[in-house]
C-alpha cells in the first residue's frame, strides 16, 4: 500500500518536473532566448564525440547571430 | 455526432459575430460598448481562420506534411530548429508586433471607430494574413530565403535590387517616424524622460550580468531588469515633483531629437550583447504582458465607445491627418490590416523553425490575426476617450494653439464639446503638465490604457502610473527598434557602397562601419529633426510617407506571391493574392499620386512646396514659418518628400511590369517553373 503510493508520488513528481521543463523551453523559445540545454541535447544526439561549446560561448554566439546580419563572417 | 456539434458551434459563433457587428455598425443613437467591438473582431478572426485559411492551406498551397522543412533538413540546434507550433506562433507574434498596429489605428480614429474597424477586419482577412502566410510558405519551400533573395530568384536580379532599395527607403522613414513618436511623447515630460533614460543603465547592467557574471542566464537578468524598471517608473514621479531634478529631465523637442540621434549612433555601434539583446528581452516581455493585460482589461472594465462611429472628418479636413477616407485611411492603418514589414519577418527567422508545413497556417495566418487584434484594441483605447481630449492630444499646435483655453474653443467649434478645465484635469490625472498636440499615437493610447487599466486596478490615483507604464512600454520597444533598425540599415548601406568601392562593404573594418552607421543615422535623423521642428506636426507628413512605403512593400511581397502561384501552375487560385495586390496597388498609387500632385497644399507635397517657395521669392513670410530661411526649408522638405513618394510609386510600377512578364512566360510553360528546393520526404531523412 505504502510502496504503491510512494511509487505514484515518484511518478507524479517526475511528470511535474518534465512539464516544468516543457514550460521553460516554450518560454525560452517564444522570447527567442538561446536554449543551451536544447543545444547540448542536439549535440549529444547528432554529433556524438564532439565537444559542445561552453554555455558562455554558446550564448554569446547565439546573440551575435540573432542581431548581426552582415555576412558570412558574422552569421 | 462530432460533425453536428461542429456545425452547431460554428453556427453559434457566426451568430454572435453577426450580432456583435450589427451592434457596432448600426448607430442607435446611444454609445456602443467596447466589448461588442472586440467580440465582433474575435469572431471574424475565428471564422476566417477556420474556413479561409484552411482553403488556402489545402487547395491553394496544398501544404504537404511529408515534405521536409528547412528546420528538419538543416537542424543545427541553433538557427534551424523544429519548433512546437504554438511556441513558434508566440515567437512569430512577438517578432511582428511593433509600434505600427498601435499608432495607425489611433490616428485613424479621427474618422470615427467604424471606418478603421472595418478596414482592419476586412484588410487582415483578405490581405494581411494572406500575405504573411504565403510569404512564409514561399520562404519555407526555398530553404528559408529572405524576401530580397526570393524576388531575385523568382523575378530576376533587377527587381531584386529594386526591392532592396525600397526596403532601405522605408527603413529610414520608419526609424524617423518611430523616433518622432518618442519625441512627441517625452517632450516636457520629466517623468517619462527619467524612466526611459533609466532603461539604458538597466540594460547595460543586464548585458554585463549575462555576459560575465552568470553567462547565458537570461531569466535571472530579466527578472532583476523588470524589478529595476518598475522602481524607475515609481521613482520617476518623485523626480517630476522635485524642484532641482525635474528641470534636468525636462527636454524640448529639438533636444530630444538630438538625444535620439546620438543614441541611435552610439547604441548601434556597441556590441549587441551589451545593450540591444538585454533591452530586446525586456521590451518583448513588457510588450506581450501589456497586450494581454489590455485585452483582459477591456473585458473587465467594458468601457463605452465615446467617439462617434463616423465623424465629419471623412471628408478630408481632419486635423490629425488630411486627406479623404479613400485612399488615406488605407495607408494610415497599415500594420493591423496588412504590413509589408511582416514579409521581412515571415522570410527571416520563422521559416527556419517550422517543423511541418501544415503549422504555417497557425503561425502565418493566425499570427497576423493576433496582430490585427492588437490594432483593434489600440483603436478601442483611442475611442473610449472623450473626442475633445482625443483631438486636443492629436491636433497640431498650428491648428489648436498652445493653451488649453484656445484648444477647447477650437475643438468645441468642430462639434466636440470640451472645456479648458477638462483638458487641464486630463493632464493632471496622468501626471503631466500638458496633453496638447502630443500626436503620434503613443500618448493617446497611453491615456486610453491608463483609463482602462486604472479602472481595473488602482483607480484614479493609479492612472498617472499606468500612463507612464504605457509610455515606457512603447518607448522601450521603439528604442530597441531604432537600435536594431540602424544596424540593419547600416549593413544594407555598406552592401550597396561595397559595389562602388570594395573596402566600404567590409563590415569588419571600423571606418567603413562608421561611415555606414553615420549615413544611416544622418538619413533618418534628418527626417526626424525636420518632423520635430515642423509646426504642422511632422507626424502629419511622415506617417503617411511611411504608410505609402509600407503598403508598397506589402504590394511587392504580394506580387511575388502571385508570381509564385502562377509559376506553380496554380493560376486557378491566383485571385487569392491578386485581389489584395490589386487593392493595395489602387490605394497606394492613389495616395502616392495625391500626396505628390494634389492641388490642396494640406495634402499635396508639391502644392505646399510651391506655395512656400512662391511666397518666399516675393519676400512674404507665411505662417507657421517665422523667417524666409524657414520658408525655404519648408519648400525644400516638401520637394524631398515628393521625390521619395515618387520613388515608391515608380518602384511598384516597375515591379508590376517585371512580374507581368514573368507570369506570362510561366503561363506559356506546360510544367511548373517555380524554383523550390527539391522535394525530400520526411522518411528519407538520415536520422
Amino acid at each position: 500500500m505504502n510502496t504503491a503510493l510512494a511509487g505514484r508520488m515518484i511518478r507524479l513528481r517526475s511528470r511535474l518536473i518534465e512539464a516544468a521543463g516543457q514550460v521553460r523551453r516554450a518560454y525560452l523559445q517564444i522570447f527567442g532566448i538561446p536554449d543551451y540545454e536544447r543545444y547540448l541535447a542536439h549535440v549529444a544526439a547528432h554529433h556524438p564525440g564532439e565537444a559542445p561549446l561552453s554555455r558562455r560561448d554558446f550564448s554569446s554566439r547565439a546573440i551575435d547571430r540573432k542581431y548581426c546580419r552582415a555576412g558570412p563572417k558574422c552569421c | 455526432m462530432k460533425k453536428i456539434l461542429s456545425i452547431l458551434l460554428w453556427g453559434v459563433l457566426a451568430a454572435t459575430g453577426a450580432s456583435a457587428l450589427s451592434a457596432v455598425a448600426l448607430d442607435r443613437g446611444e454609445s456602443v460598448n467596447a466589448v461588442w467591438l472586440v467580440t465582433a473582431a474575435l469572431t471574424v478572426y475565428f471564422i476566417a481562420y477556420r474556413y479561409y485559411s484552411r482553403f488556402i492551406a489545402d487547395r491553394v498551397l496544398q501544404l504537404d506534411d511529408t515534405r521536409q522543412t528547412p528546420a528538419l533538413r538543416h537542424n543545427d540546434g541553433m538557427d534551424y530548429v523544429p519548433t512546437n507550433k504554438w511556441v513558434l506562433y508566440g515567437h512569430h507574434f512577438a517578432a511582428i508586433a511593433g509600434a505600427g498596429p498601435l499608432v495607425g489605428p489611433v490616428l485613424a480614429a479621427q474618422m470615427g471607430y467604424l471606418p478603421g474597424t472595418l478596414w482592419i477586419l476586412v484588410g487582415v482577412v483578405i490581405a494581411g494574413a494572406v500575405q504573411d502566410f504565403i510569404v512564409l510558405f514561399v520562404s519555407v519551400r526555398r530553404d528559408g530565403k529572405s524576401l530580397g533573395e526570393m524576388i531575385k530568384v523568382e523575378l530576376g536580379p533587377v527587381p531584386g535590387s529594386l526591392a532592396l532599395v525600397g526596403v532601405l527607403a522605408i527603413m529610414i522613414i520608419i526609424l524617423a517616424v518611430l523616433s518622432l513618436v518618442v519625441v512627441k511623447a517625452l517632450t516636457a515630460s520629466p517623468w517619462g524622460v527619467f524612466t526611459i533614460a533609466a532603461t539604458m543603465p538597466i540594460a547595460l547592467l543586464m548585458g554585463v550580468y549575462m555576459r560575465f557574471i552568470r553567462p547565458g542566464r537570461v531569466g535571472e537578468a530579466s527578472l532583476f531588469g523588470v524589478v529595476l524598471l518598475l522602481a524607475a517608473l515609481f521613482y520617476g514621479q518623485t523626480v517630476a515633483h522635485d524642484p532641482t531634478l525635474a528641470p534636468l529631465f525636462t527636454m524640448t523637442g529639438p533636444q530630444l531629437a538630438w538625444a535620439l540621434i546620438i543614441y541611435g549612433a552610439v547604441a548601434s555601434s556597441l556590441p549587441v550583447w551589451l545593450m540591444l539583446a538585454p533591452r530586446d528581452y525586456l521590451s518583448t516581455f513588457l510588450k506581450v504582458g501589456t497586450i494581454i493585460a489590455l485585452a483582459i482589461g477591456i473585458y473587465v472594465v467594458a468601457p463605452p465607445l465615446v467617439m462617434p462611429p463616423v465623424t465629419r472628418f471623412i471628408d478630408g479636413s481632419g486635423p490629425v491627418f488630411s486627406g479623404k477616407l479613400f485612399p488615406f485611411l488605407f495607408i494610415t492603418i497599415a500594420c493591423g490590416s496588412v504590413s509589408g514589414f511582416h514579409a521581412l519577418i515571415s522570410s527571416g527567422t520563422t521559416p527556419k523553425m517550422i517543423e511541418k508545413e501544415s503549422h504555417m497556417r497557425l503561425i502565418g495566418f493566425g499570427g497576423m490575426l493576433t496582430e490585427s487584434f492588437v490594432a483593434i484594441m489600440a483603436l478601442t483605447a483611442a475611442c473610449i476617450l472623450q473626442p475633445g481630449i482625443y483631438f486636443a492630444m492629436n491636433a497640431p499646435a498650428a491648428v489648436i494653439g498652445t493653451t488649453a483655453a484656445n484648444a477647447a474653443l477650437v475643438i468645441s467649434n468642430w462639434g466636440f464639446t470640451i472645456t479648458p478645465e477638462m483638458i487641464t484635469q486630463a493632464a493632471q490625472d496622468i501626471g503631466e503638465n500638458s496633453i496638447l498636440s502630443r500626436a503620434g499615437g503613443a500618448p493617446t493610447l497611453a491615456v486610453g490604457m491608463a483609463q482602462i487599466l486604472g479602472q481595473a486596478i488602482g483607480g484614479k490615483s493609479m492612472e498617472a502610473i499606468w500612463y507612464h507604464f504605457a509610455i515606457l512600454f512603447e518607448a522601450l520597444f521603439i528604442l530597441t527598434a531604432v537600435d536594431a533598425g540602424t544596424r540593419v540599415g547600416r549593413f544594407m548601406i555598406q552592401d550597396m557602397l561595397g559595389h562602388v568601392y570594395r573596402p566600404l562593404g567590409n563590415t569588419q573594418w571600423l571606418p567603413a562601419n562608421m561611415i555606414g552607421t553615420g549615413l544611416c543615422v544622418a538619413a533618418w535623423g534628418y527626417f526626424l529633426y525636420q518632423g520635430v521642428v515642423d509646426p504642422l506636426g511632422g507626424i502629419n507628413t511622415l506617417w503617411q510617407l511611411f504608410g505609402v512605403g509600407n503598403q508598397m512593400l506589402a504590394g511587392i511581397a504580394l506580387i511575388l506571391c502571385t508570381s509564385v502561384l502562377v509559376k506553380m501552375k496554380r493560376e486557378r487560385y491566383v485571385w487569392v493574392t491578386l485581389v489584395p495586390t490589386a487593392w493595395l496597388l489602387v490605394t497606394t498609387m492613389t495616395a502616392g499620386v495625391q500626396k505628390i500632385f494634389h492641388s490642396d497644399p494640406r495634402i499635396g507635397f508639391l502644392a505646399l512646396a510651391h506655395k512656400f517657395s512662391d511666397a518666399a521669392t516675393q519676400g512674404t513670410v507665411l505662417a507657421p514659418a517665422k523667417s524666409l530661411a524657414e520658408m525655404q526649408r519648408v519648400a525644400f522638405n516638401n520637394y524631398l518628400d515628393a521625390a521619395i513618394c515618387g520613388v515608391f510609386v515608380m518602384l511598384v510600377c516597375a515591379m508590376c511590369v517585371f512580374a507581368i512578364k514573368v507570369c506570362l512566360d510561366a503561363l506559356r510553360q506546360a510544367k511548373p517553373t517555380a524554383m523550390e528546393t527539391p522535394l525530400v520526404r520526411v522518411q528519407e531523412l538520415p536520422i
